[in-house]
């Protein structure tokens, strides 16, 4: 209520000031006279009276001065004056303004792009009600392959369901399995996700139409039901009202359209949901990722012991172990977004340190400022300002350049985050669709404008309040660069450090991305073409049936004008693909753990991929089904099982327990490849010829790949009519070897690129800077250079005197930021690859580079001063 | 006290004009004058911390205000006590006066 008064009070003193202020005066008017009529009664003249009564009851205009400056609109009021003489103090030197103001642009503007894409991949919530109530559970071997990818077996997702307390809906699901979707056009090959029945209910989203699986319908011989996403049902169904109940084509098989999604949800990455059919199998189970939703009321923490307390309970199967489930309860979020977070956060820092380096610059600029502004200070001090007053002003001026930083900074974000986006490497960078500018950016930038105002406003503002008003008054106002020296040459050392650190962090990604490139992946990608399908089960009923379409593609891309060679593997390499299994050697034993590659080749793969054959023979067609089993291993399982013996001859089987006829005899060795991507160890593998496998499993997925003659995208056309004409239903997915390594390198060319930029932006700021200091600092020692002139001193020595002191900046710079960046850079190592954060030579070449590139910035005032006229300085004076 | 008019104990000043007014409405310079007198010249106001106090207090809602005609013919801003005003003085006196027994009394005991 009095808090509701008070502010009326405030508003009506801000907005009706005049009014106000008058009836003020005229009260203490009354007041003062009928004090002074009362001295008057007992005799005393009029001026005397009105003497009297100030000296007793104190003046009328300090009165009012502290009835106004009683009231919280008071603050106000000093406020808006400040920041009224600020704009004027702006709008006075436009030149001072649009550095400063272009200068935190830049480094707002980063900050806030940067902030865009962590707030929309990292931070934003899934787009589910409750989605902090949503866990996975994961029960995963730790270390191996696949300790990043959370998931439970299918077993123990049975178990586990059957016996949890805390878990409101628990749902498991398949991601990242593509079907070929054919009917509708052109065939395509669309994301697909295999989930239980309880999936919808566990993230609280239903179909917009329809509705989603029953339970039941995730059964065998049940489970011919489709859900689509709203995309998927615009795009390729023209958003048919009467979809539901409609069949679509999915892998050759008929589903039942029964729901839409809303727009927007496409979680985990799928354009149509089916139901997922757990098979009871004791001898394989698949893994898969599992969520749940918390009952009201538990914790992730209760959720977690329980899921400890069930891991501990589970039998152990022959060979297990304790090691082999870690027990994890995982933010639902972390399944999309915990492999690019490191990445991010490592942007983010560095983005941050190029807006230290902005705030020293503007810092250094208002400093050289301020000592012009000095006598104005003292004269304010002497007025009767405090120094509190005093400070406030000045932040508000400092405060006032930042918000107009911070506003240009977000007009380059709106432009940059678009270009960010599309320089991330696709499909590396999940939640994409999360990406945009919202309230939380913009309160961001906000914050971070304000923050740096005051940042850059301390330095500053302590120094110009800081010397005694007299002294600074009796000065002529000229020369009184002294005290601020200190300070300005402690930000340019910071900034030539903090700049040292982040190009180094640029230069080792640089490097480690140029390493990466280098790599020989084992196979030749130039002239590559490949081409993958993948064969529904549906229509490709037996291994044979497989086998036939592949053996007519290859003669048939054999045959093409252009194409050398056609060969076909089942997994390619750097294909993203990840397919290791075990296997028996004949009179001896397999080492433990280690599993191989079984990559199904066609004759003359090797040749078409570039592998070099080392010892023995290719494949050939004589290698069909009825003849004797042959494999070719690669060089590593060649030196692990027959150390020092010729593999040759030897016998290997892909059976556990292998009957006489299950034994394969190595007929040559050919290079390791790197599998699964460039900064990853080659793989053992073991090939086999596609004629002489029966597994459905390693023929219906066949990447065809031909060397070319001329450039490979010349016979893409060709490619696509071949498969057009050998089974019309199959989607096309051609891409050059080259755009797969290409791809592989994505990632690291983002970063190297993002990493480099900001470095740049750092390296052009830092030399700005320094350049700026130095060209002040002979400007305001022109006289002082014109005496040492004029008595003798020759522009040589006058250039050496400047110059020393630009090195010692600069090694002192060198030397803080040499340290900075062998502390910070090791948050890098997981990124760079074959290069050690503490790399020296890469340290020594950015050192060398910022050291010269300060020295030419700083050359241009030092030879103004050596071209200073003695006389002139002289006669200035 | 001392023969130099005296600084009021912090916070009373509020109470006291609030028990000045409780008799009637009365102009700025009637309530100075009618404070000194009370206090036998031992509390001797200026003018702005009075007028501070008014602010305050016409704020907080305890007393309001109105422009009217003096004895002496001259327009003069006239505070009276609100509802509210009269209330607080009440609470304020009790409190008031349960801290100078306990004060008395501690002052006493030693």
């Amino acid at each position: 209520m009095s808090l509701l008064r008070s502010i009326a009070g405030g508003l009506r003193w801000l907005f009706r000031k005049d009014q106000v202020s008058r009836e003020l005066n005229e009260e203490l008017n009354g007041f003062l006279e009928m004090a002074a009529e009362e001295k008057m009664k007992q005799g005393m003249s009029r001026n005397d009276a009105l003497r009297a009564v100030r000296l007793e009851r104190g003046s009328r205009e300090v009165s009012k001065e502290a009835v106004r400056s009683a009231g919280w609109e008071s603050f106000v009021e000093t406020c808006w004056q400040d920041l009224r003489f600020a704009a004027r103090m702006l709008r006075k030197s436009p030149g001072f303004t649009a550095v400063t103001v272009i200068t935190l642009a830049l480094g707002i503007g980063a900050n806030t792009a940067v902030f865009t894409v962590v707030n929309g991949v990292l931070l934003r919530p899934m787009p589910f009600p409750q989605a902090d109530r949503l866990f996975l559970v994961s029960l995963t071997p730790r270390g191996g392959p696949f300790e990043w990818q959370p998931g439970v077996s299918d077993r123990d997702y049975l178990a586990f369901r059957d016996q949890d307390q805390v878990f409101a809906n628990i749902a498991s699901f398949t991601r990242g399995t593509t079907a070929n979707l054919t009917g509708v056009g052109d065939p395509v090959q669309i994301p697909v996700a295999y989930v239980t029945a309880e999936f919808f209910a566990t993230l609280r989203t239903n179909p917009e139409i329809g509705r989603s699986f029953l339970t039941g319908e995730d059964e065998p011989g049940n489970d011919n039901f489709v859900v689509l996403s709203n995309e998927l049902w615009r795009g390729r169904f023209g958003s048919d009202p009467e979809i539901l109940g409609k069949t679509i084509r999915l892998d050759g098989v008929s589903r039942t359209v029964i729901g839409v999604m809303p727009p927007g949800f496409a979680f985990p990455g799928a354009a149509v949901w089916m139901p997922l059919t757990i098979p009871i199998d004791q001898h394989n189970s698949f893994t898969r990722p599992v969520v749940g939703r918390l009952k009201t009321g538990f914790s992730p923490q209760q959720a977690q012991a329980e899921l400890e307390t069930f891991a501990e309970r589970l039998p152990l199967g022959p060979g297990e172990s304790k090691r082999d489930r870690m027990a994890q309860i995982i933010p639902l979020k972390d399944l999309l977004v915990a492999n690019i977070r490191p990445s991010l956060l490592v942007f983010a820092g560095a983005v941050a340190f190029v807006l230290l380096i902005a705030c020293a610059n503007v810092a250094n600029l208002f400093l050289a400022q301020s000592t012009g502004r000095s006598r104005e200070m003292a004269m304010r001090r002497t007025l009767g300002a405090n120094r509190l007053r005093l400070v406030r002003q000045l932040l508000t001026e400092s405060t006032l350049v930042s918000l107009a930083g911070g506003a240009a900074g977000i007009l380059l974000a709106f432009w940059s985050v678009p270009v960010l986006t599309a320089l991330a490497p696709a499909g590396n960078v999940p939640r994409m669709e999360m990406i945009r500018i919202d309230g939380w950016v913009l309160a961001f930038t906000f914050g971070l404008s304000v923050f740096t105002g005051i940042l850059f406003g301390l330095a500053p503002t302590f120094q110009a309040t800081r010397p005694d008003a007299r002294e600074s008054l009796n000065q002529a106002g000229r020369g009184m660069t002294v005290g601020h020296e200190g300070i300005r040459s402690a930000l340019t050392i910071c900034e030539i450090a903090v700049a040292l650190t982040l190009l180094t962090g640029a230069g080792l990604t640089l490097k480690s991305f140029l390493r990466l490139r280098a790599v020989n992946p084992g196979f030749s990608p130039h002239s590559v073409m490949t081409m993958t399908v993948d064969l529904p089960d549906s229509a490709y009923r037996t291994a044979l049936q497989m086998q036939a379409f592949h053996t007519q593609t290859l003669a048939e891309l054999s045959r093409l004008p252009g194409v050398l060679v056609a060969g076909a593997v089942d997994w390619v390499p750097l294909g993203g693909e990840l397919a290791k299994g075990t296997f028996q050697v004949e009179g001896g034993q397999r080492p433990r753990g280690f599993m191989v590659d079984k990559p199904c080749v066609s004759p003359v793969y090797f040749r078409a991929m570039g592998i070099q054959l080392v010892h023995g023979r290719e494949f050939t067609e004589r290698d069909s089904a009825t003849a004797p089993g042959v494999v070719i291993v690669s060089q590593s399982v060649a030196r692990t099982l027959w150390p020092g013996e010729d593999p040759l001859g030897k016998r290997i089987s892909m059976e556990d327990e292998p009957k006489p006829e299950d034994w394969l005899t190595v007929v040559g060795v050919v290079d390791d490849v790197k599998q699964q991507g460039l900064a990853k160890n080659s793989d053992a593998a073991i090939y086999q010829p596609y004629l002489q496998v029966s597994s459905p499993f390693f023929l219906g997925h066949m990447t065809f790949v031909v060397r070319t003659a001329l450039r490979p995208e010349s016979v893409a056309a060709g490619m696509r009519g071949i498969l057009r004409n050998v089974d019309k239903n199959q989607p096309i997915a051609i891409a050059s070897m080259d755009s797969l390594i290409a791809a592989a390198t994505a990632e690291s060319r983002f970063q190297t690129r993002l990493l480099t930029t900001f470095a740049l932006i750092a390296l052009a700021l830092t030399i700005v800077g320094t350049y700026g200091v130095l060209a002040y600092s002979v400007a305001q020692r022109t006289q002082e250079i014109g005496v040492r002139m004029a008595l003798g001193a020759r522009s040589a020595d006058v250039l050496r005197m400047l110059l020393k002191k630009a090195l010692v900046l600069i090694s002192v710079g060198i030397v803080l930021g040499g340290v900075g960046a062998f502390t910070l850079t090791r948050v890098l190592t997981r990124f760079l690859f074959e290069v050690k954060p503490s790399d020296l030579p890469t340290l020594a070449a950015v050192a060398l580079t910022l050291a010269l590139a300060i020295l030419a910035a700083c050359y241009v005032p030092a030879r103004r001063a050596m071209c200073v006229d003695p006389m002139a300085a002289l006669r200035h004076e | 006290m001392a023969d130099k008019p005296s600084d009021l104990v912090q916070g009373t000043l509020d109470m006291l004009i609030l028990k000045t007014l409780a008799l009637e409405p009365m102009h700025g310079y009637g309530i100075a004058v009618r404070l000194e007198q009370m206090s036998k010249g031992v509390f001797r106001l200026n003018a702005g911390s009075l007028f501070v106090a008014f602010q305050r207090l016409q704020r907080d809602g305890l007393i309001s205000s109105e422009w009217k005609a003096t004895e002496n013919s001259r327009r003069a801003k006239y505070y009276a006590l609100t509802e509210q005003g009269r209330k607080r003085l009440n609470s304020e006196t009790r409190e008031w006066e349960r801290q100078v027994a306990a004060i008395a009394r501690i002052l006493e005991a030693s």
